[in-house]
Protein backbone atom coordinates (compact mmCIF):
# COMPACT_ATOMS: atom_id res chain seq x y z
CA UNK A 1 0.00 0.00 0.00
CA UNK A 2 1.07 3.43 -0.32
CA UNK A 3 1.87 5.41 2.71
CA UNK A 4 0.48 8.51 3.32
CA UNK A 5 3.40 10.03 3.09
CA UNK A 6 3.73 9.68 -0.67
CA UNK A 7 0.42 10.09 -1.41
CA UNK A 8 1.43 13.25 -2.70
CA UNK A 9 2.29 13.31 -6.60
CA UNK A 10 4.53 9.82 -7.63
CA UNK A 11 5.65 11.42 -10.48
CA UNK A 12 6.74 14.99 -11.89
CA UNK A 13 3.91 14.82 -14.56
CA UNK A 14 1.16 14.47 -11.96
CA UNK A 15 1.61 18.25 -11.10
CA UNK A 16 0.33 19.44 -14.57
CA UNK A 17 -3.09 16.74 -14.69
CA UNK A 18 -5.57 18.27 -15.68
CA UNK A 19 -8.43 17.61 -13.52
CA UNK A 20 -11.03 15.52 -14.92
CA UNK A 21 -13.24 14.67 -12.22
CA UNK A 22 -14.84 18.15 -11.28
CA UNK A 23 -18.99 17.10 -12.20
CA UNK A 24 -19.11 20.37 -13.09
CA UNK A 25 -16.89 21.00 -16.22
CA UNK A 26 -19.95 17.53 -17.53
CA UNK A 27 -22.57 20.07 -17.73
CA UNK A 28 -20.47 21.52 -20.92
CA UNK A 29 -19.55 17.51 -22.41
CA UNK A 30 -16.86 15.62 -21.47
CA UNK A 31 -13.74 17.76 -21.56
CA UNK A 32 -11.91 16.25 -24.27
CA UNK A 33 -9.02 18.92 -24.61
CA UNK A 34 -8.19 17.49 -20.79
CA UNK A 35 -8.21 13.83 -21.94
CA UNK A 36 -6.44 14.89 -24.98
CA UNK A 37 -3.38 16.47 -23.01
CA UNK A 38 -3.16 13.43 -20.80
CA UNK A 39 -3.47 10.97 -23.79
CA UNK A 40 -0.36 12.68 -24.54
CA UNK A 41 1.58 12.42 -21.78
CA UNK A 42 4.16 9.43 -21.45
CA UNK A 43 3.25 7.25 -18.87
CA UNK A 44 0.25 7.39 -16.46
CA UNK A 45 -0.62 10.36 -15.35
CA UNK A 46 -1.31 10.53 -11.22
CA UNK A 47 -4.77 12.77 -10.49
CA UNK A 48 -5.18 14.14 -7.32
CA UNK A 49 -8.62 12.96 -6.10
CA UNK A 50 -10.20 14.08 -2.23
CA UNK A 51 -7.04 13.71 0.31
CA UNK A 52 -5.62 10.95 -2.16
CA UNK A 53 -5.49 10.09 -5.93
CA UNK A 54 -5.94 7.70 -8.69
CA UNK A 55 -3.89 6.63 -12.17
CA UNK A 56 -5.62 8.28 -14.70
CA UNK A 57 -5.70 5.72 -17.38
CA UNK A 58 -6.62 7.20 -20.27
CA UNK A 59 -5.15 5.39 -23.85
CA UNK A 60 -7.05 2.61 -25.37
CA UNK A 61 -3.97 -0.01 -24.88
CA UNK A 62 -3.97 0.93 -21.34
CA UNK A 63 -7.22 0.41 -20.48
CA UNK A 64 -7.42 -2.89 -22.35
CA UNK A 65 -4.41 -4.08 -20.11
CA UNK A 66 -6.42 -3.07 -16.86
CA UNK A 67 -9.74 -4.41 -17.75
CA UNK A 68 -8.49 -7.84 -18.59
CA UNK A 69 -5.97 -8.34 -16.21
CA UNK A 70 -8.64 -8.71 -13.09
CA UNK A 71 -6.03 -10.23 -11.21
CA UNK A 72 -3.92 -6.70 -11.05
CA UNK A 73 -6.54 -4.85 -11.05
CA UNK A 74 -9.58 -5.77 -8.62
CA UNK A 75 -13.26 -4.80 -8.80
CA UNK A 76 -13.64 -6.36 -5.60
CA UNK A 77 -11.20 -3.78 -3.17
CA UNK A 78 -12.29 -0.43 -2.09
CA UNK A 79 -14.92 0.54 -4.63
CA UNK A 80 -15.56 0.43 -8.86
CA UNK A 81 -16.20 4.08 -8.45
CA UNK A 82 -13.61 6.86 -7.55
CA UNK A 83 -14.11 7.52 -3.89
CA UNK A 84 -13.46 4.31 -1.36
CA UNK A 85 -16.27 2.65 0.51
CA UNK A 86 -15.78 1.71 4.14
CA UNK A 87 -16.02 -2.21 4.71
CA UNK A 88 -19.55 -2.66 5.61
CA UNK A 89 -20.59 0.24 3.06
CA UNK A 90 -18.96 -1.95 0.61
CA UNK A 91 -20.39 -5.13 1.72
CA UNK A 92 -23.41 -4.12 2.34
CA UNK A 93 -23.67 -2.23 -1.87
CA UNK A 94 -21.61 -5.20 -3.37
CA UNK A 95 -23.07 -6.37 -6.97
CA UNK A 96 -22.06 -8.19 -9.99
CA UNK A 97 -19.56 -5.20 -11.14
CA UNK A 98 -17.71 -5.02 -8.02
CA UNK A 99 -16.89 -8.75 -7.17
CA UNK A 100 -14.07 -10.23 -8.81
CA UNK A 101 -13.73 -14.51 -9.71
CA UNK A 102 -14.72 -16.43 -8.30
CA UNK A 103 -17.71 -14.61 -7.02
CA UNK A 104 -17.65 -13.01 -9.74
CA UNK A 105 -18.22 -16.26 -12.08
CA UNK A 106 -20.53 -17.24 -10.20
CA UNK A 107 -22.91 -14.31 -10.35
CA UNK A 108 -22.57 -13.64 -14.00
CA UNK A 109 -23.14 -17.26 -14.96
CA UNK A 110 -26.45 -17.02 -13.13
CA UNK A 111 -27.89 -13.85 -15.69
CA UNK A 112 -25.45 -14.41 -18.36
CA UNK A 113 -28.13 -16.66 -20.18
CA UNK A 114 -30.86 -14.21 -20.51
CA UNK A 115 -28.14 -11.84 -22.55
CA UNK A 116 -26.15 -13.96 -24.97
CA UNK A 117 -26.22 -12.39 -28.40
CA UNK A 118 -28.11 -15.85 -29.56
CA UNK A 119 -30.66 -15.23 -26.65
CA UNK A 120 -30.55 -11.46 -27.12
CA UNK A 121 -32.07 -11.79 -31.00
CA UNK A 122 -35.46 -13.16 -29.18
CA UNK A 123 -36.32 -10.17 -28.27
CA UNK A 124 -35.93 -8.17 -31.46
CA UNK A 125 -39.95 -7.98 -32.17
CA UNK A 126 -40.93 -6.73 -28.81
CA UNK A 127 -37.97 -3.92 -29.21
CA UNK A 128 -39.35 -2.89 -32.70
CA UNK A 129 -42.94 -3.17 -31.40
CA UNK A 130 -42.08 -0.67 -28.31
CA UNK A 131 -39.72 1.33 -31.05
CA UNK A 132 -42.03 2.30 -33.39
CA UNK A 133 -44.89 3.03 -31.22
CA UNK A 134 -42.36 5.71 -29.79
CA UNK A 135 -41.27 7.17 -32.66
CA UNK A 136 -44.78 7.41 -34.21
CA UNK A 137 -46.13 9.07 -31.17
CA UNK A 138 -42.94 11.16 -31.77
CA UNK A 139 -43.50 12.14 -35.34
CA UNK A 140 -47.30 12.82 -34.68
CA UNK A 141 -46.51 15.18 -31.83
CA UNK A 142 -44.08 16.88 -34.21
CA UNK A 143 -41.11 15.98 -31.65
CA UNK A 144 -40.40 17.38 -28.37
CA UNK A 145 -38.05 16.31 -25.85
CA UNK A 146 -36.47 13.37 -27.12
CA UNK A 147 -35.32 11.78 -23.65
CA UNK A 148 -38.43 11.79 -22.53
CA UNK A 149 -40.29 10.53 -25.45
CA UNK A 150 -37.98 8.12 -27.27
CA UNK A 151 -34.26 7.62 -24.94
CA UNK A 152 -35.93 7.47 -21.70
CA UNK A 153 -38.74 4.77 -22.40
CA UNK A 154 -37.34 2.32 -24.78
CA UNK A 155 -35.05 0.54 -22.33
CA UNK A 156 -37.28 0.88 -19.36
CA UNK A 157 -39.88 -1.07 -20.98
CA UNK A 158 -37.29 -3.43 -23.01
CA UNK A 159 -35.37 -4.39 -19.46
CA UNK A 160 -38.71 -4.68 -17.59
CA UNK A 161 -40.38 -6.48 -20.18
CA UNK A 162 -37.38 -9.02 -19.42
CA UNK A 163 -37.42 -8.96 -16.04
CA UNK A 164 -41.33 -9.88 -16.00
CA UNK A 165 -41.59 -6.16 -14.10
CA UNK A 166 -44.98 -4.11 -15.08
CA UNK A 167 -44.24 -1.54 -17.64
CA UNK A 168 -47.02 0.73 -15.99
CA UNK A 169 -44.25 1.01 -13.22
CA UNK A 170 -41.49 2.28 -16.11
CA UNK A 171 -42.32 6.32 -15.17
CA UNK A 172 -41.45 5.99 -11.32
CA UNK A 173 -38.44 3.31 -12.19
CA UNK A 174 -37.25 6.39 -14.63
CA UNK A 175 -37.44 8.30 -11.61
CA UNK A 176 -35.91 6.60 -9.41
CA UNK A 177 -32.80 6.27 -11.94
CA UNK A 178 -32.66 10.16 -12.50
CA UNK A 179 -32.26 10.49 -8.56
CA UNK A 180 -29.70 7.56 -8.74
CA UNK A 181 -27.51 9.56 -11.29
CA UNK A 182 -27.80 12.80 -9.32
CA UNK A 183 -26.06 10.47 -6.50
CA UNK A 184 -23.41 9.70 -8.89
CA UNK A 185 -22.85 13.52 -8.77
CA UNK A 186 -22.12 16.01 -5.66
CA UNK A 187 -25.75 17.35 -5.27
CA UNK A 188 -28.69 15.65 -4.39
CA UNK A 189 -32.34 16.96 -4.87
CA UNK A 190 -33.69 14.95 -1.88
CA UNK A 191 -33.65 14.44 1.11
CA UNK A 192 -32.27 11.33 3.48
CA UNK A 193 -35.81 9.93 4.24
CA UNK A 194 -36.89 10.26 1.02
CA UNK A 195 -39.37 7.10 -0.32
CA UNK A 196 -39.31 6.47 3.59
CA UNK A 197 -35.65 5.18 3.98
CA UNK A 198 -34.35 5.20 7.01
CA UNK A 199 -30.94 3.67 6.26
CA UNK A 200 -27.93 5.15 6.49
CA UNK A 201 -26.92 6.83 3.09
CA UNK A 202 -23.50 5.47 2.94
CA UNK A 203 -24.87 1.63 3.03
CA UNK A 204 -26.72 2.10 0.24
CA UNK A 205 -25.54 2.82 -3.31
CA UNK A 206 -25.17 5.61 -4.88
CA UNK A 207 -25.60 7.22 -1.70
CA UNK A 208 -29.59 7.75 -2.63
CA UNK A 209 -32.42 7.30 -0.79
CA UNK A 210 -34.09 6.27 -4.05
CA UNK A 211 -31.72 2.75 -3.88
CA UNK A 212 -33.68 2.11 -0.76
CA UNK A 213 -37.27 2.63 -2.75
CA UNK A 214 -35.58 0.19 -5.63
CA UNK A 215 -34.73 -2.44 -3.34
CA UNK A 216 -38.09 -2.12 -1.78
CA UNK A 217 -39.76 -2.79 -4.82
CA UNK A 218 -37.60 -5.70 -6.37
CA UNK A 219 -38.10 -7.20 -2.57
CA UNK A 220 -42.18 -6.72 -3.56
CA UNK A 221 -41.48 -8.50 -6.95
CA UNK A 222 -39.48 -11.40 -5.25
CA UNK A 223 -42.32 -11.67 -2.80
CA UNK A 224 -44.91 -12.03 -5.84
CA UNK A 225 -43.07 -14.50 -7.90
CA UNK A 226 -41.88 -16.87 -5.65
CA UNK A 227 -45.46 -18.56 -5.08
CA UNK A 228 -45.90 -17.43 -8.75
CA UNK A 229 -42.60 -18.42 -10.89
CA UNK A 230 -43.09 -17.13 -14.80
CA UNK A 231 -40.67 -16.91 -18.02
CA UNK A 232 -39.26 -13.77 -16.60
CA UNK A 233 -36.01 -12.88 -15.60
CA UNK A 234 -37.33 -12.04 -12.09
CA UNK A 235 -38.30 -15.93 -11.51
CA UNK A 236 -35.27 -16.79 -12.69
CA UNK A 237 -33.33 -14.87 -9.86
CA UNK A 238 -35.98 -15.65 -7.38
CA UNK A 239 -35.46 -19.50 -8.26
CA UNK A 240 -31.40 -18.98 -7.47
CA UNK A 241 -32.14 -17.08 -4.42
CA UNK A 242 -33.96 -19.92 -2.90
CA UNK A 243 -30.64 -21.84 -3.16
CA UNK A 244 -28.29 -19.67 -0.82
CA UNK A 245 -24.76 -21.44 -2.58
CA UNK A 246 -26.18 -19.61 -5.63
CA UNK A 247 -27.31 -16.53 -4.64
CA UNK A 248 -28.01 -14.51 -1.37
CA UNK A 249 -30.78 -12.09 -0.24
CA UNK A 250 -28.15 -9.74 -0.39
CA UNK A 251 -27.33 -10.25 -3.65
CA UNK A 252 -30.67 -10.87 -5.20
CA UNK A 253 -31.29 -7.41 -3.94
CA UNK A 254 -28.12 -6.08 -5.63
CA UNK A 255 -28.97 -7.42 -8.75
CA UNK A 256 -32.57 -6.36 -9.22
CA UNK A 257 -30.93 -2.74 -8.39
CA UNK A 258 -28.02 -3.15 -11.37
CA UNK A 259 -30.72 -4.81 -13.93
CA UNK A 260 -32.72 -2.11 -13.57
CA UNK A 261 -30.56 0.68 -13.41
CA UNK A 262 -28.00 -0.19 -15.71
CA UNK A 263 -30.42 -1.54 -18.25
CA UNK A 264 -32.09 1.78 -18.74
CA UNK A 265 -29.43 4.60 -17.62
CA UNK A 266 -26.84 4.09 -20.02
CA UNK A 267 -29.02 2.74 -23.07
CA UNK A 268 -31.32 6.17 -22.49
CA UNK A 269 -27.77 7.77 -22.95
CA UNK A 270 -26.97 6.40 -26.05
CA UNK A 271 -29.98 7.11 -27.68
CA UNK A 272 -29.87 10.77 -26.23
CA UNK A 273 -26.70 11.08 -27.77
CA UNK A 274 -27.37 9.24 -31.08
CA UNK A 275 -30.13 11.33 -31.66
CA UNK A 276 -27.97 14.28 -30.96
CA UNK A 277 -25.29 13.28 -33.46
CA UNK A 278 -27.82 12.40 -36.19
CA UNK A 279 -28.72 15.97 -35.45
CA UNK A 280 -25.37 17.23 -35.63
CA UNK A 281 -24.27 15.33 -38.93
CA UNK A 282 -27.25 15.29 -41.00
CA UNK A 283 -24.82 14.03 -44.04
CA UNK A 284 -23.91 11.36 -42.01
CA UNK A 285 -27.53 10.09 -41.37
CA UNK A 286 -27.99 10.49 -45.35
CA UNK A 287 -25.49 8.06 -46.13
CA UNK A 288 -27.21 5.76 -43.78
CA UNK A 289 -31.15 6.66 -45.26
CA UNK A 290 -28.86 6.46 -48.69
CA UNK A 291 -27.20 2.53 -47.49
CA UNK A 292 -28.89 0.52 -45.10
CA UNK A 293 -26.04 -1.60 -45.01
CA UNK A 294 -24.43 0.89 -42.86
CA UNK A 295 -26.49 0.32 -39.97
CA UNK A 296 -24.82 -1.86 -37.83
CA UNK A 297 -21.55 0.32 -38.41
CA UNK A 298 -23.61 3.47 -37.43
CA UNK A 299 -25.15 1.75 -34.31
CA UNK A 300 -21.31 0.94 -33.10
CA UNK A 301 -20.54 4.55 -34.07
CA UNK A 302 -23.19 5.75 -32.13
CA UNK A 303 -22.06 3.80 -28.73
CA UNK A 304 -18.53 4.99 -29.24
CA UNK A 305 -19.29 8.49 -29.57
CA UNK A 306 -21.96 8.38 -26.66
CA UNK A 307 -19.56 6.24 -24.34
CA UNK A 308 -22.96 6.87 -21.72
CA UNK A 309 -20.75 4.82 -18.61
CA UNK A 310 -17.00 7.04 -19.06
CA UNK A 311 -15.04 5.26 -16.51
CA UNK A 312 -15.09 2.75 -14.58
CA UNK A 313 -11.66 2.10 -11.06
CA UNK A 314 -9.99 -0.66 -10.09
CA UNK A 315 -7.21 -1.04 -7.23
CA UNK A 316 -4.33 -2.84 -7.79
CA UNK A 317 -3.63 -5.73 -5.39
CA UNK A 318 0.12 -5.98 -6.32
CA UNK A 319 2.73 -3.91 -7.50
CA UNK A 320 2.62 -3.60 -11.34
CA UNK A 321 3.93 -1.16 -14.20
CA UNK A 322 1.93 -0.17 -16.58
CA UNK A 323 2.82 2.08 -19.52
CA UNK A 324 6.35 2.61 -18.11
CA UNK A 325 5.29 4.04 -14.46
CA UNK A 326 5.12 1.89 -11.54
CA UNK A 327 1.93 1.10 -9.88
CA UNK A 328 1.57 0.10 -6.20
CA UNK A 329 -0.71 -2.10 -4.87
CA UNK A 330 -3.63 -0.65 -3.12
CA UNK A 331 -3.52 2.25 -5.57
CA UNK A 332 -6.81 3.15 -7.65
CA UNK A 333 -6.29 2.73 -11.26
CA UNK A 334 -9.70 4.64 -13.25
CA UNK A 335 -9.98 3.46 -17.12
CA UNK A 336 -11.18 6.27 -18.81
CA UNK A 337 -13.54 4.80 -21.33
CA UNK A 338 -14.49 8.50 -22.43
CA UNK A 339 -10.76 9.11 -23.52
CA UNK A 340 -9.95 5.51 -25.01
CA UNK A 341 -12.77 5.96 -27.23
CA UNK A 342 -11.29 8.81 -28.80
CA UNK A 343 -7.81 7.36 -28.68
CA UNK A 344 -5.97 9.16 -31.59
CA UNK A 345 -3.61 6.01 -32.11
CA UNK A 346 -6.74 3.61 -32.25
CA UNK A 347 -9.90 5.90 -34.12
CA UNK A 348 -8.57 7.44 -36.78
CA UNK A 349 -9.78 11.25 -36.80
CA UNK A 350 -11.13 10.61 -33.47
CA UNK A 351 -13.57 13.28 -33.48
CA UNK A 352 -15.54 12.65 -36.27
CA UNK A 353 -18.88 10.83 -36.37
CA UNK A 354 -18.59 7.96 -39.32
CA UNK A 355 -21.43 5.90 -39.59
CA UNK A 356 -18.71 3.82 -42.06
CA UNK A 357 -16.06 3.45 -39.38
CA UNK A 358 -14.18 0.28 -39.68
CA UNK A 359 -13.17 -0.16 -36.61
CA UNK A 360 -15.80 -0.74 -33.87
CA UNK A 361 -12.99 -2.09 -31.15
CA UNK A 362 -14.48 0.79 -28.68
CA UNK A 363 -14.78 0.81 -24.84
CA UNK A 364 -18.65 1.89 -24.63
CA UNK A 365 -19.34 -1.46 -22.69
CA UNK A 366 -16.00 -1.57 -20.76
CA UNK A 367 -12.55 -2.66 -22.10
CA UNK A 368 -12.61 -6.38 -23.14
CA UNK A 369 -12.37 -7.75 -19.80
CA UNK A 370 -14.33 -9.83 -17.69
CA UNK A 371 -17.04 -7.31 -16.25
CA UNK A 372 -18.08 -6.48 -20.25
CA UNK A 373 -21.41 -5.32 -19.92
CA UNK A 374 -23.95 -8.02 -19.56
CA UNK A 375 -26.48 -5.60 -21.88
CA UNK A 376 -23.71 -5.15 -24.28
CA UNK A 377 -26.29 -7.39 -27.44
CA UNK A 378 -29.04 -6.43 -25.27
CA UNK A 379 -28.15 -2.26 -25.95
CA UNK A 380 -26.89 -2.60 -29.55
CA UNK A 381 -29.80 -4.72 -30.52
CA UNK A 382 -31.94 -1.33 -29.03
CA UNK A 383 -29.70 1.15 -30.90
CA UNK A 384 -29.46 -0.88 -34.21
CA UNK A 385 -33.69 -1.11 -34.04
CA UNK A 386 -33.95 2.07 -33.32
CA UNK A 387 -31.57 3.33 -36.47
CA UNK A 388 -33.52 0.65 -38.69
CA UNK A 389 -37.56 2.03 -37.87
CA UNK A 390 -36.22 5.58 -37.88
CA UNK A 391 -34.57 4.81 -41.83
CA UNK A 392 -37.96 3.20 -42.51
CA UNK A 393 -39.75 6.27 -41.81
CA UNK A 394 -37.37 8.37 -43.38
CA UNK A 395 -37.19 10.34 -40.42
CA UNK A 396 -34.53 13.16 -39.85
CA UNK A 397 -33.95 14.95 -36.59
CA UNK A 398 -33.51 18.73 -36.02
CA UNK A 399 -32.10 20.02 -32.08
CA UNK A 400 -34.40 22.71 -31.18
CA UNK A 401 -32.68 23.19 -28.09
CA UNK A 402 -29.80 22.48 -26.06
CA UNK A 403 -29.42 19.94 -23.72
CA UNK A 404 -29.22 19.58 -20.05
CA UNK A 405 -26.57 17.59 -19.31
CA UNK A 406 -25.96 15.43 -16.07
CA UNK A 407 -23.90 16.75 -13.17
CA UNK A 408 -21.58 13.89 -13.18
CA UNK A 409 -18.25 12.19 -14.19
CA UNK A 410 -19.58 8.85 -14.26
CA UNK A 411 -22.49 9.35 -16.43
CA UNK A 412 -22.37 11.05 -19.45
CA UNK A 413 -26.21 11.75 -19.39
CA UNK A 414 -28.44 14.30 -20.96
CA UNK A 415 -31.91 15.02 -18.89
CA UNK A 416 -33.47 16.96 -21.75
CA UNK A 417 -32.98 17.72 -25.36
CA UNK A 418 -35.37 19.34 -27.82
CA UNK A 419 -36.02 17.46 -31.25
CA UNK A 420 -38.25 17.58 -34.20
CA UNK A 421 -38.83 14.87 -36.68
CA UNK A 422 -37.99 16.32 -40.52
CA UNK A 423 -38.63 14.22 -43.44
CA UNK A 424 -35.92 12.94 -45.17
CA UNK A 425 -34.89 12.85 -48.47
CA UNK A 426 -35.04 9.16 -50.19
CA UNK B 1 -7.80 -19.40 -47.34
CA UNK B 2 -5.50 -21.49 -49.63
CA UNK B 3 -2.85 -22.63 -47.03
CA UNK B 4 -3.55 -20.78 -44.22
CA UNK B 5 -2.42 -22.96 -40.70
CA UNK B 6 -5.82 -24.40 -39.13
CA UNK B 7 -5.40 -24.59 -35.01
CA UNK B 8 -7.30 -26.29 -32.68
CA UNK B 9 -8.73 -23.71 -29.64
CA UNK B 10 -10.25 -24.71 -26.22
CA UNK B 11 -12.34 -23.22 -23.41
CA UNK B 12 -11.39 -23.24 -19.84
CA UNK B 13 -14.61 -23.78 -18.43
CA UNK B 14 -13.65 -22.64 -14.96
CA UNK B 15 -12.88 -19.32 -16.36
CA UNK B 16 -15.74 -18.67 -19.08
CA UNK B 17 -18.30 -16.34 -17.68
CA UNK B 18 -20.93 -17.65 -20.73
CA UNK B 19 -20.86 -13.67 -22.13
CA UNK B 20 -21.24 -15.27 -25.68
CA UNK B 21 -18.68 -13.71 -27.64
CA UNK B 22 -17.55 -16.77 -29.42
CA UNK B 23 -20.72 -18.17 -30.14
CA UNK B 24 -21.48 -14.76 -31.93
CA UNK B 25 -18.03 -14.90 -33.52
CA UNK B 26 -17.84 -18.58 -34.53
CA UNK B 27 -21.13 -20.14 -34.25
CA UNK B 28 -19.48 -23.18 -35.76
CA UNK B 29 -17.30 -24.17 -33.44
CA UNK B 30 -18.65 -22.75 -30.22
CA UNK B 31 -21.57 -23.26 -28.20
CA UNK B 32 -23.52 -22.35 -24.97
CA UNK B 33 -25.06 -24.52 -22.81
CA UNK B 34 -28.22 -22.54 -22.03
CA UNK B 35 -28.65 -24.24 -18.47
CA UNK B 36 -25.26 -23.74 -17.26
CA UNK B 37 -24.15 -21.05 -19.51
CA UNK B 38 -20.56 -22.37 -20.34
CA UNK B 39 -19.26 -22.41 -23.44
CA UNK B 40 -17.67 -25.07 -24.86
CA UNK B 41 -16.04 -26.33 -28.15
CA UNK B 42 -18.27 -28.66 -30.35
CA UNK B 43 -16.63 -31.21 -32.39
CA UNK B 44 -13.33 -30.99 -32.93
CA UNK B 45 -13.86 -27.77 -35.31
CA UNK B 46 -10.81 -25.83 -36.47
CA UNK B 47 -9.89 -22.51 -36.70
CA UNK B 48 -7.71 -20.71 -39.33
CA UNK B 49 -5.21 -19.40 -36.93
CA UNK B 50 -6.20 -15.59 -37.71
CA UNK B 51 -9.88 -16.22 -36.95
CA UNK B 52 -8.58 -17.89 -33.87
CA UNK B 53 -6.62 -15.42 -32.42
CA UNK B 54 -9.78 -13.00 -32.69
CA UNK B 55 -11.98 -15.31 -30.38
CA UNK B 56 -8.82 -15.62 -27.82
CA UNK B 57 -8.29 -11.75 -27.98
CA UNK B 58 -12.10 -10.79 -27.77
CA UNK B 59 -12.94 -14.04 -24.58
CA UNK B 60 -13.52 -11.33 -21.81
CA UNK B 61 -12.76 -13.84 -19.45
CA UNK B 62 -9.28 -14.89 -21.48
CA UNK B 63 -11.19 -18.08 -21.33
CA UNK B 64 -10.08 -19.71 -24.80
CA UNK B 65 -6.44 -20.65 -26.09
CA UNK B 66 -5.07 -22.45 -28.98
CA UNK B 67 -4.16 -25.62 -28.36
CA UNK B 68 -0.67 -26.31 -29.89
CA UNK B 69 -0.21 -29.33 -31.09
CA UNK B 70 0.83 -30.76 -34.86
CA UNK B 71 -2.07 -31.30 -36.52
C1 LIG C 1 -25.50 1.50 -24.33
C2 LIG C 1 -25.82 0.90 -23.25
C3 LIG C 1 -24.85 0.42 -22.19
C4 LIG C 1 -23.58 0.83 -21.91
C5 LIG C 1 -22.77 1.90 -22.61
C6 LIG C 1 -23.12 0.02 -20.79
C7 LIG C 1 -21.85 0.14 -20.22
C8 LIG C 1 -21.33 -0.75 -19.31
C9 LIG C 1 -19.95 -0.77 -18.89
C10 LIG C 1 -18.87 0.19 -19.35
C11 LIG C 1 -19.80 -1.80 -18.03
C12 LIG C 1 -18.48 -2.29 -17.47
C13 LIG C 1 -18.21 -2.05 -16.06
C14 LIG C 1 -16.77 -2.35 -15.70
O1 LIG C 1 -15.87 -2.26 -16.55
O2 LIG C 1 -16.56 -2.66 -14.53
C15 LIG C 1 -21.10 -2.41 -17.87
C16 LIG C 1 -21.38 -3.47 -17.04
C17 LIG C 1 -22.66 -3.96 -16.86
N1 LIG C 1 -23.80 -3.63 -17.57
FE1 LIG C 1 -23.93 -2.31 -19.05
N2 LIG C 1 -24.11 -0.83 -20.41
C18 LIG C 1 -25.18 -0.64 -21.26
C19 LIG C 1 -26.38 -1.31 -21.24
C20 LIG C 1 -26.71 -2.27 -20.34
C21 LIG C 1 -27.97 -2.96 -20.33
C22 LIG C 1 -29.09 -2.79 -21.32
C23 LIG C 1 -27.92 -3.78 -19.27
C24 LIG C 1 -29.06 -4.68 -18.90
C25 LIG C 1 -29.03 -5.73 -18.29
C26 LIG C 1 -26.62 -3.63 -18.62
C27 LIG C 1 -26.17 -4.32 -17.50
C28 LIG C 1 -24.86 -4.34 -17.06
C29 LIG C 1 -24.39 -5.18 -15.97
C30 LIG C 1 -25.22 -6.12 -15.15
C31 LIG C 1 -23.00 -4.94 -15.85
C32 LIG C 1 -22.03 -5.61 -14.88
C33 LIG C 1 -21.35 -6.76 -15.57
C34 LIG C 1 -20.30 -7.43 -14.73
O3 LIG C 1 -19.78 -6.82 -13.78
O4 LIG C 1 -20.01 -8.60 -15.02
N3 LIG C 1 -25.92 -2.71 -19.31
N4 LIG C 1 -22.01 -1.77 -18.68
Amino acid sequence: MRSTADMAPPSAAAVDTPNVTDPSLYLEGIPHDRFAQIRATPGLAWHPYEDGGFWAVTRHAEVRHVSRNPELFSSAIGHTNLWDLEADALEARRSLIDTDAPDHTRLRRLVAGAFTPKNIRRWEETVRAITGELLDEFVAQGGGDWVDMVAAPLPIQVILTMLGVPTDDADYLVELSNYLVEGTGDAQSIPPDAFGNTTELRLLPFNSPASHALFEYGEGMRQQRQNDLRDDLVSHLVQAESDVERMSRNEYRNMFHLLVFAGNETTRTAISHGGMALAAFPDEWQRVLDDPGLIDSAAEEVLRWATPVMHMRRTATTNSELAGTPIAEGDKVVMWYASANRDEAVFEDPFRFDVSRANSNHFAFGGGGPHLCLGAFLARLEVTVLLEEMAKRSICLEQTSEPVRARSNFVHGVLSVGMQPAGGTN
Amino acid sequence: MAGEEMVRVAVDQELCIGAGVCELLEPEVFELDNDIVISSVTGDELLPRARADVVVDRCPSRAIAIVEEEL
